[in-house]
């Protein structure tokens, strides 16, 4: 299974580069946006160990390879490439130079026993200076996890940005029971999180990270209901009389809007932490549903078919005169707000088959980002980078990840799933 | 006329089939009419005492893609549900909303609760109380036909009358 996920990833990889290669002559926008062009280029040479050791450097170098890839804003040597230290015992700068690498990232490491120690340094090869040095120790197990860490702070240091690749997303298995599941960004380390034997939806995480909402069947009624880590318990939040449909955290993760029955028509509502109303945010003819909070929590994206068909409105987070935002197509849905505050990604049907698109929170700046097979539930990544979404595009229903333009396009999940949400917090 | 103790034999028959061929799917029953089940209850009769009888009597209410209003023939099937279930008031009815796989599994939600309750809104004009219905939507996430075409679309697009104690 793994394996052949791997296989798939590196097909989609080159393919993926080459789409890269061939756009470049005629393409009229940068392909790097807010990193220094010199920096394209990111070698990552297999880690060194001097003793042997049960984990090999290859799959230490990889993760951060991979993470890099991921964003779409580097690239890495086709071959592996190595190039001997120079007398110094610092990296040869000048040959690095002119193999047309910007950043280098080593690494060497030891094992003891279960316990990793990795040393990994970043350096920026046009300045000729180390930007970053790390010392992590941890359980051999949590290598990718150590590897992330330090993913992430070289994202810092050449784009200002950390990176996000120490987060999780939760989706909603895709079997005969919808179970909901945890996993790395990058689809690793697959967790099951609930044993409901139910169906199960919309998943979404709390700001802190400590619980996820979701609605569930397990008592007949869609329900909104809560699991907590680590002990994954779980407590009721909503379960009025209908729906309890889509809930979603504040950014300060003191309310959860949701769409429940008033007046038997779907609306918006705002429950405290408790699970109690405070109020109703939508008012009218139409079905409302799939709220998203603006990042400073003032704004709220949702859906409504008050005009006949579903389309995307924006009001205050506490109700108010709706402004519609969606006009192109009769069928967009799934709004979800970048962390940045400057996109709302959501789903649309073009030519019949839905796909994932962005527009400023004006509803300005229209950009369809998939075309391959129909594609669905965009959630952001925190950092605003990455739109994980589900895809059948090969076929079965998967979670892929993409960059915030969709340059890179990637199924991440072990397994078919759906409803995929990502993590505001690290681990 | 077949008798009663035939109609309920080709029941049980049709019953543990429907069983055997819903462990596919454990999460929820699907209930539903079953092709050639028994029909007695459509052409008159007394009170039915029996739910899985009524139960199995009931024909879905299918709907056309994006849409809740019931078209002509979605009333007369509602007439015909209605009929049967005026015949057997001593029962409550959950009317089950579904949508086709097409589209947003939340939007689909609230699409299928708009089903359920414009069928029950329109059999509470046929006579039926209120209070004898309630609602639930489980969107596109039981398809009765699970293959990505049509024909399955449009079997899946339905709202079930589900009859219980």
């Amino acid at each position: 299974m793994f394996l052949q996920l791997k296989k798939h990833f590196f097909i989609t990889k080159v393919m993926a580069l080459l789409m890269l290669m061939c756009c470049v002559p005629g393409h009229t926008e940068p392909l790097i946006i807010d990193v220094d062009p010199t920096l394209t280029l990111v070698a990552v040479p297999d880690f060194v160990s001097a003793s042997p050791s049960p984990i090999g450097g290859k799959a230490l170098a990889d993760v951060i390879k991979d993470d890099l890839y991921f964003t779409g804003l580097f690239k890495t040597p086709d071959v592996t490439l190595n190039i001997p230290p120079a007398a110094s015992g610092e990296p040869d700068f000048e040959k690095w130079m002119e193999a047309r690498v910007g950043a280098l990232i080593l690494g060497n490491f030891s094992t003891k026993g279960e316990e990793l120690t990795v040393e990994v340094r970043l350096y920026n090869i046009a300045l000729k200076r180390l930007e970053v040095g790390k010392r992590y120790t941890g359980n051999l197990k949590d290598y990718r996890r150590i590897m992330h860490r330090f993913a992430d702070r070289v994202m810092e240091k050449l784009t200002g940005v950390p990176g996000c690749f120490s987060t999780k997303i939760a989706f909603v298995g895709d079997s005969q029971s919808r179970e909901l599941f945890v996993m790395d960004f990058d689809g690793h380390n697959l967790t099951p999180l609930t044993r409901t034997n139910s169906i199960n939806l919309s998943p979404d995480w709390s700001p802190d990270g400590r619980s996820i909402i979701f609605t569930s069947y397990m008592r007949g009624n869609p329900d909104v209901w809560a699991v907590d880590f680590p002990g994954l318990a779980l407590r009721p939040l909503s379960s009025r009389p209908g729906l309890n449909a889509s809930p979603r955290h504040s950014p300060d993760g003191n309310y959860v809007a949701l769409a429940a029955n008033i007046n038997n028509l779907p609306k918006l509502i705002l429950l405290n932490r408790q699970g109690n109303m405070v109020k109703v945010l939508t008012n009218g003819r139409g079905n409302d549903i799939s709220p998203a909070w603006s990042p400073d929590g003032a704004a709220m994206a949702y859906v409504s078919d008050q005009a006949g068909t579903p389309q995307i409105y924006v009001m205050s987070s506490q109700g108010g005169q709706p402004k519609r935002l969606t006009f192109k197509s009769n069928y967009n849905t799934d709004p979800d707000w970048s962390p940045r505050g400057d996109l709302i990604a959501f789903t649309a049907r073009v030519e019949g088959r839905f796909q994932i698109c962005t527009m400023k929170p004006d509803g300005t700046d229209l950009r369809v980002l998939t075309s391959a097979g129909s594609n669905q539930d965009p959630t952001w990544s925190p950092d605003g980078r990455f739109i994980a979404f589900v895809s059948n595009r090969d076929g079965r229903r998967l979670i892929y990840i993409m960059d915030s333009r969709g340059r890179i396009q990637a199924p991440v999940s072990p397994i078919t799933g759906k409803s995929p949400a990502w993590s505001r917090n690290s681990w | 006329m077949p008798s009663r103790h035939v109609k309920r034999g080709i029941f049980l028959l049709l019953a543990v089939l429907f069983l055997a061929s819903g462990c596919s799917r454990p999460i929820v029953r699907q209930p539903g009419p079953i092709p050639g089940g028994p029909g007695g209850l459509a052409v008159g009769g007394p009170i039915e005492q029996d739910l899985q009888v009524v139960q199995t009597t009931l024909k879905p209410i299918y709907f056309a893609y994006d849409s809740f209003t019931l078209s002509p023939e979605a009333q007369s099937a509602a007439q015909y549900n209605a009929d049967i279930l005026k015949r057997a008031p001593q029962f409550g009815t959950v009317a089950e909303g579904h949508c086709d796989e097409r589209g947003t599994a939340e939007y689909n939600l609230a699409l299928g609760d708009r089903r359920a309750r414009a069928v029950v809104e329109y059999m509470v004009t046929l006579g039926i109380p209120p209070n004898k219905f309630s609602t639930v939507s489980y969107g596109s996430e039981l398809p009765v036909d699970t293959a990505h075409n049509e024909e399955a679309w449009s079997k899946n697009r339905r709202v079930y009358l589900r009859v219980s104690r």
